[in-house]
């Protein structure tokens, strides 16, 4: 999850500064968005004992919204590209 | 060397350097370097030497004997262990044939933004006619040629700036660290398989009896085998770019946007195109050596030169490889995770491939003179024990990475 944010976060600030194309930004943020899904999808469904679960929780709401911006990143005007790129990276960094 | 012979040189030499990277190549470097970095990089200078080592020796055989790779592998192995061959070869190629074009199929994908299920059809049809419609000169040069803006990731290597002293570093083996040592292993079987991979020699040798190569062509052999630089590109862009993100590249897109960080869309297009020649070629690379294989173990008439209809079951064998190969990948495999599993079964099936070859360049009866020298045998059986043990430890450590992934 964490590796997919960061590449959305690269995907989102090279798009932004015009450095894709728009059908490449688009076919590749939702391979990016099906995969974090899936795994978003996981999370949300797993257990664990109960320290943990605070953690998980949180995890799988990081997971949820890194599955959300990615699947945004493909329609995005430049600016919220760069907003959705800011948001991706910080996910990566809290995930890390 | 004639003006003639110098020509074809620098031709196969351009030609290979754009068809010597395949999936497998693509997938374990940028996989390899955006967890170790540089630290594998002499992995690939072993890889590398070792398929030359044996590209030398099954191009000598084919020059030489007239005989390819798998018709002596039944002659010496016997039926029951050719049987066995054969099957693992089969089951080896098809994968990776359904992995090729599962990344034409991307490739394209991200260039057109088409449906994906539609274009591994489109693939699949446009692939088999170029393969029927074009003689393999033109199918080498044309797919040898575009594979060549793959050295966009050379270009991307050096402007990433690397630090060049841990570059240097990598080429020599030893202590790691970013990772486990058995994910360090698992990289370092993936590496040598996908340099080392069997169709390829199946393929090469074919193709030089299909060319009538004699003793002439041999130092030509030599030389067009000596190619691999751009294996170190695809490492060094991964090491430099992905790995201080912590992105892990499981796409095929992925490896092309370390080119668009750099050039921009100029780039971006590039990396597309050299990946999608690059892989083209070697789907039909994968589907006629599978072909190859069946036609040579059976006995049957065999040919790209030959009509279609003279050699109707060769023909109709590589036809059917594609169209099996893009059934699998219609089911919805992932061509990168085929990739993996195609890479890792392809070294169990590596010692069944390579000791014939072995055996045959040692053998005065169909070399006559031109049996191996001290070196090729000294690096040929060093070769051979480093194949027996990485097939033997490819399985365990994918299981127990879980592929890779620690």
């Amino acid at each position: 999850m964490q590796s997919l944010a960061a590449e959305g976060a690269l995907l989102g600030r090279d798009s932004a500064a015009g450095k894709t194309t728009a059908i490449y930004t688009r076919v590749h943020s939702e391979a990016l968005a099906k995969a974090a899904s899936k795994a978003a999808a996981s999370l949300q469904s797993a257990t664990t004992e109960p320290g943990l679960e605070p953690k998980l929780r949180r995890v799988a709401s990081l997971a949820g919204e890194v599955s959300d911006d990615l699947k945004q990143l493909g329609h995005a005007s430049r600016n919220e590209q760069l907003r959705l790129a800011k948001e991706l990276s910080k996910a990566a960094e809290e995930l890390g | 060397m004639s003006l003639k012979n110098v020509l074809a040189v620098a031709l196969g030499i351009l030609s290979a350097i754009g068809g010597f990277v395949d999936i497998g190549d693509l997938v374990f470097n940028t996989q390899a370097g955006a967890t170790f970095g540089y630290q594998l990089l002499w992995v690939v200078v072993v890889g590398v030497v070792g398929i030359i080592v044996y590209s030398e020796m099954c191009g000598r055989v084919a020059a030489v004997a007239k005989r390819p790779v798998f018709d002596l592998v039944r002659e010496r192995a016997g039926f029951g262990a050719g049987l066995g061959t054969l099957i693992a070869a089969a089951i080896v190629n098809l994968m990776t044939c359904a992995a090729e074009v599962g990344g034409v199929a991307i490739c394209i994908q991200l260039l057109s933004g088409l449906p994906y299920r539609l274009l591994i059809v489109l693939a699949v049809v446009g692939l088999v006619v170029v393969s029927w419609v074009l003689p393999f000169e033109w199918i080498e040069r044309v797919f040898g040629y575009l594979g060549l803006c793959l050295l966009v990731f050379a270009v991307a290597a050096i402007k990433l700036h690397p630090d060049w002293g841990m570059v240097a570093h990598g080429f020599v083996p030893g202590s790691h660290t970013g990772g486990s040592l058995s994910v360090y292993l698992y990289f370092v079987v993936g590496l040598l398989g996908a340099a080392m991979t069997p169709y390829e020699v199946y393929f090469y040798s074919s193709g030089a009896v299909e060319d009538g190569w004699g003793l002439k062509e041999l130092g030509l052999n030599k030389v067009t085998a000596m190619i691999g630089f751009l294996s170190f590109s695809l490492m060094i862009v991964a090491g430099a770019l992905f790995l201080p993100q912590s992105i892990d590249p499981q796409f095929l897109g992925t490896p092309a946007l370390a080119a668009a960080h750099v050039f921009g869309k100029v780039g971006l297009l590039l990396a597309l195109v050299g990946i999608l020649f690059a892989v083209g070629g070697a789907a039909i690379e994968t589907s006629f050596s599978g072909a190859y294989n069946t036609a040579q173990f059976f006995g049957w008439r065999w040919g790209k030169k030959e009509r279609p209809a003279a050699a109707s079951r060769f023909t109709l064998a590589w036809v059917v490889i594609f169209a099996l190969a893009a059934l699998v990948v219609l089911t919805g495999y992932d061509p990168v995770k085929l990739t993996e599993y195609s890479v890792i079964f392809s070294v169990v099936a590596l010692p069944l491939t390579y000791l014939p070859i072995l055996l045959v360049a040692n053998d005065r009866t169909y070399m006559g003179s031109k049996t191996n020298g001290r070196l090729a045998n000294v690096l040929g059986v060093a070769y051979f024990i480093l194949i027996i043990a990485i097939a033997l430890a490819a399985i365990p450590l994918m299981l127990i990475t879980n592929g890779g992934q620690g």
